[in-house]
């Protein structure tokens, strides 16, 4: 039953160069290799989960050119000459720092499997809004509603992101 | 949160790929299994059946037996269970592994697996528990005479001729088959050395693993280490032990590779453990106040192809059908059937939701027919600080006799009733003009902190820090601050100073694992025992380095000091202790500080509570919202309150996927159809409300912590206060009786409504 051949099998490979964090990366992939895999198993960059494979649950939620994008639905060719950010590399943002300091103290993960998508999608959410305009509630359920949770009910999230938001110094309340 | 967790999948770098051909049918026998394509492929390392594994025993044993004394009190039967880890000549279910893949990435291994050619002659499958159960069924496993899994008889008090009821209410209530369905689905790693396999497996109970894989194989338990990475969320599906845990341990010793299996999403919704799927039939007698006289339940479980827990599910189902209500008499029978679906474990609950959602619906139906609220003939039933402790005429699973142990029950329903009263639908009501808005409650009881036992370690390492590990795998439950926090608060060191190790079999021996809210109970005891224990040990070290009696020796904030001689002179830290037990150090002879303890309670303590909900049916399309939500519960100690909380708010969010939302689906030819996220939906942010909690302490002297389990006190009561809720809102033109709540059922309502 065994066979003593344990060479990759002959695919084509497509040079592929890409920044990943700020750094220049160039690799040689299959062409369908998704995003997801090259971040994970090439690159080591194990921060991306993968929840579902099939777009719905948003643990692998990276940034590309910095929109979020789930990257199992990528492939890795795809991202070509483009800027990509996981969560490893949200390490130096300030907006993700107090998010994570915020999803501490509101108890805004449990099991942390979806965290890293998450804090991807709020940084974006945050970053990207008027900061003269606060995000209401609705505003973050919406906008989080692509990230599925299953331990938490979102209440701590929900809360941790209403206050990282928030750009008083004392926080919301 | 910074990418720095370690799940299985991130583990893999460097083994091969395991991938699993199953079961494409839910009940054949097999033809043939032809692997010989796949096993010249370019990449692929080697293809086998369940023929190939080399197993000493082909199946996996069932991981709980009750009580003899429990078994004879309740004629509870139980079938052996013979499901084969990777079978060769019939399959059962959809998704059952029959051929273990190994190639050199994933990519590769699913490649191959498109050439594995299995051909079958099927057979009819049986897919509904109440046929199975029939007296003509077929049976679906060979060495059983009939389906019938397990099946269980509570009676008593009896209905005499003196015993009068001025309502009698009968139904059938369903819960559909859902599950745990964490965020991480199954993975399992096995690296080899010349001495042993060690495993590395998202599991909440390594142990157990540790020894199917050990009756499996016929190794030595030495020849095995069973360790768990951080889990992405278990809820009982991963307190079961796995046909692919055994293959991938077997199949590393077999090559001498280093092999990682890694399940994808619609796998896990094939092939791991299931959930619910219950059917009730009852008969609820009430007199004219609506105060229970005689109450009646006969249920039945569809644990699919297999369940190495039935017997929980069984038992649980039955004690908990008596609800935390004065139930004089009853009679309560329960059979469990074998099907051709996925098999089944604990999903959180295991039992509980379904009685309770039997009991909650009959109790509302009675309060209708007599005018009252649902509120009000709970308020009428529910056991008070005059009735509790409330003995019960049966001992529990573990054969101790059953004693709800109490604070008081009604008062429970009152802060939940205040937490969210029923005048709040009039302002939520304005909010919404397209919902039809109602209130509703569900009471529940829970049996938490089961034993047998949990083992507890403390270590005082070399740097004056503690490692503290437990047999009680974390996925989520946040052991590594509650346990922390325990050791800490026993060794009297500031929390940063403790670190609690993940659970893997080289470091506690013995142990049973996470579920049935049993960790804080069981191994926070341990654990709390181990600690007192280190304390004791070292007073005495440290009272020979301060040169004083032992018994004048105190520890408070980390420092051992003696209270006779010069006041103010030095003490003795922990530090202190930890070099003087290391080599060179005055104690070198006694070695270091490492204690292991067992807690073993007397029985389960039982956790009360409330639940309150505010639905919106929308007008048009029957959607039903959750707009607000309260649960009040009778805890005990809380060692960490945000802990507690989280569990309860997240237990909310699953029980309203059950509800509402989630089920795993079969074709009638039992085909799932449930096998992506887009079919078996998971609530979103914006299908939970904000959950209130109180928290009601009620201590036990039940252990040393004084705590009462509380993983699972969200969920049970979900869907009976939702289904509450929903009839309220449509004005009780509905009788809502199966979950997930069929939107349709509730259109049809509406427009009788609108028509009227």
């Amino acid at each position: 039953m065994t066979v003593e051949q344990t060479d990759a099998p002959q695919i084509q490979h497509v040079r592929l160069t890409t920044t990943v964090n700020g750094n220049v990366v160039t690799v040689h992939v299959p062409p369908r290799l998704t995003l997801a895999d090259l971040l994970r198993d090439e690159l080591r960059l194990t921060g991306t989960h993968l929840g579902c494979e099939h777009g719905v649950c948003g643990a692998c939620t990276v940034l590309v050119d910095g929109d979020s994008v789930r990257a199992c639905l990528m492939f890795a060719v795809q991202v070509e000459g483009r800027q990509v950010s996981t969560i490893e590399g949200l390490e130096a943002c300030a907006t993700t720092a107090r998010l994570k300091e915020a999803f501490t103290r509101h108890h805004g993960l449990q099991c942390g499997f979806c965290t890293p998508g998450m804090l991807v999608v709020a940084t974006e959410l945050i970053d990207g809004s008027d900061p003269r305009v606060p995000l209401t509630e609705t505003c973050v359920r919406e906008a989080l509603s692509g990230n599925a949770c299953r331990c938490t009910g979102y209440q701590g999230i929900v809360r941790a992101v209403l206050d990282a938001a928030d750009p008083s110094p004392e926080g919301a309340p | 949160m910074s990418g720095r967790g370690r799940y299985l999948a991130d583990l893999a770098a460097g083994a091969l790929s395991v991938v699993f051909v199953r079961s494409a049918v839910p009940h054949a026998l097999i033809n043939t299994i032809d692997t010989s394509a796949a096993v010249g492929m370019p990449g692929v390392v080697g293809v086998y059946t369940g023929a190939d594994l080399g197993l000493v025993n082909d199946h996996i044993a069932e991981l709980h037996v009750p009580h003899p004394a429990f078994v004879d009190a309740t004629a509870f039967r139980m079938a052996e269970q013979r499901l084969a880890i990777m079978p060769t000549d019939r399959v059962h279910y959809v998704g059952q592994p029959l051929v273990a893949l190994i190639a050199v990435d994933r990519y590769t291994a699913e490649d191959a697996m498109e050439a594995v050619d299995i051909t079958y002659s099927p057979l009819a499958p049986c897919l509904d528990a109440d046929a199975a159960l029939r007296e003509d069924a077929t049976p679906i496993h060979r060495h059983l005479r009939d389906n019938e899994a397990a099946s269980i008889h509570i009676e008593f008090g009896g209905l005499t001729p003196d015993v009068t009821a001025d309502l009698t209410v009968e139904g059938t209530y369903r819960i559909g088959r859902h599950g745990a369905v964490p965020l991480e689905g199954r993975g399992v790693l096995a690296r080899v050395d010349a001495r042993r396999v060690s495993v590395w497996t998202s599991t909440q109970i390594p142990h157990m693993v540790r020894r199917g894989i050990c009756e499996a194989t016929g190794w030595a338990t030495e020849e095995v280490r069973v360790a768990v990475p951080d889990v992405g969320g278990g809820f009982g599906t991963k307190a079961n032990v796995y046909a692919e845990e055994i293959v991938i341990a077997a199949l590393a010793r077999r090559t001498g590779r280093d092999l990682v299996w890694v399940e994808d999403r619609q796998e896990h919704l094939v092939s791991a453990a299931q959930g619910r799927d219950q059917t009730h039939r009852t008969r609820l007698a009430v007199d004219g106040e609506g105060q229970i006289v005689h109450w009646a339940d006969d249920f039945t479980v569809d644990i699919g192809a297999g369940g190495l827990w039935v017997a929980g599910v069984v038992a649980n189902t039955a004690i908990h059908a008596l609800g935390p209500y004065r139930v004089p008499r009853a009679r309560i029978t329960g059979r469990a059937a074998f099907t051709n679906k996925t098999i089944t474990a604990q999903y959180r609950g295991a039992g509980r939701p379904e009685a309770c959602f039997a009991l909650e619906r009959s109790l509302d139906d009675a309060a209708r027919r007599l005018g009252l609220s649902g509120a009000e003939i709970r308020r009428r039933n529910l056991l008070t600080a005059e009735d509790l402790p409330y003995p019960r005429p049966l001992p529990y699973r573990d054969g101790v006799d059953v004693v709800f142990d109490g604070g008081d029950y009604a008062g429970c329903l009152e802060a939940a009733l205040e937490l969210l009263p029923v005048e709040e639908i009039e302002a939520l009501q304005d909010d919404h003009p397209d919902l039809q808005v109602g209130h509703g409650v569900g009471c529940y009881l829970e049996a938490t902190g089961r034993g047998p036992y949990e083992t507890g370690r403390v270590r005082l390492m070399s740097t004056g820090q503690f490692e503290v590990s437990s047999g009680a795998a974390s996925a989520g439950q946040a052991h590594e601050t509650a346990f922390a926090q325990v050791a800490a608060d026993a060794l009297r060191v500031d929390l940063a100073r403790v670190r609690v190790r993940q659970a893997d079999t080289d470091l506690v021996e013995h142990g049973i694992g996470t579920f049935a809210s049993r960790s804080a109970v069981l191994a926070g005891s341990a654990i709390r025992k181990a600690a007192d224990e280190v304390r004791t040990l070292a007073t005495a070290r440290a009272a020979e380095l301060l040169g004083a009696p032992v018994h004048a020796v105190e520890l408070n904030d980390g420092i051992f000091r003696s209270h006779i001689g010069e006041p103010g002179s030095g003490g003795v830290g922990w530090d202190d202790v930890a070099r003087a037990a290391a080599p060179g150090g005055a104690h070198e002879e006694l070695g270091p500080l490492d204690v292991t303890e067992v807690f073993r309670p007397q029985t389960v303590t039982w956790t009360m509570g409330a639940h309150a909900a505010v639905v919106g049916v929308h007008r048009r399309t029957g959607a039903v919202r959750v707009l607000a939500y309260a649960v009040a519960h009778e805890g005990g100690v809380e060692i960490n309150p945000q802990v507690v909380e989280g569990q309860v708010i997240g237990g909310v969010a699953q029980g309203i996927g059950g509800t509402l939302m989630e089920e795993f689906r079969y074709s009638p030819q039992g085909q799932p159809q449930s096998t992506t996220f887009a079919d078996y939906l998971l609530p979103s942010t914006c299908d939970v409300p904000e959950v209130r909690v109180r928290h009601l302490g009620v201590d036990t002297p039940g252990n040393p912590l004084g705590v009462r389990g509380a993983g699972e006190s969200g969920t049970i009561a979900v869907a009976a206060a939702v289904a509450a809720a929903v009839e309220h809102a449509l004005g009780d033109r509905v009788q809502v009786t199966e979950t997930p709540i069929s939107p349709a059922l509730l259109r049809t309502a509406l427009r009788q409504e609108q028509r009227a």
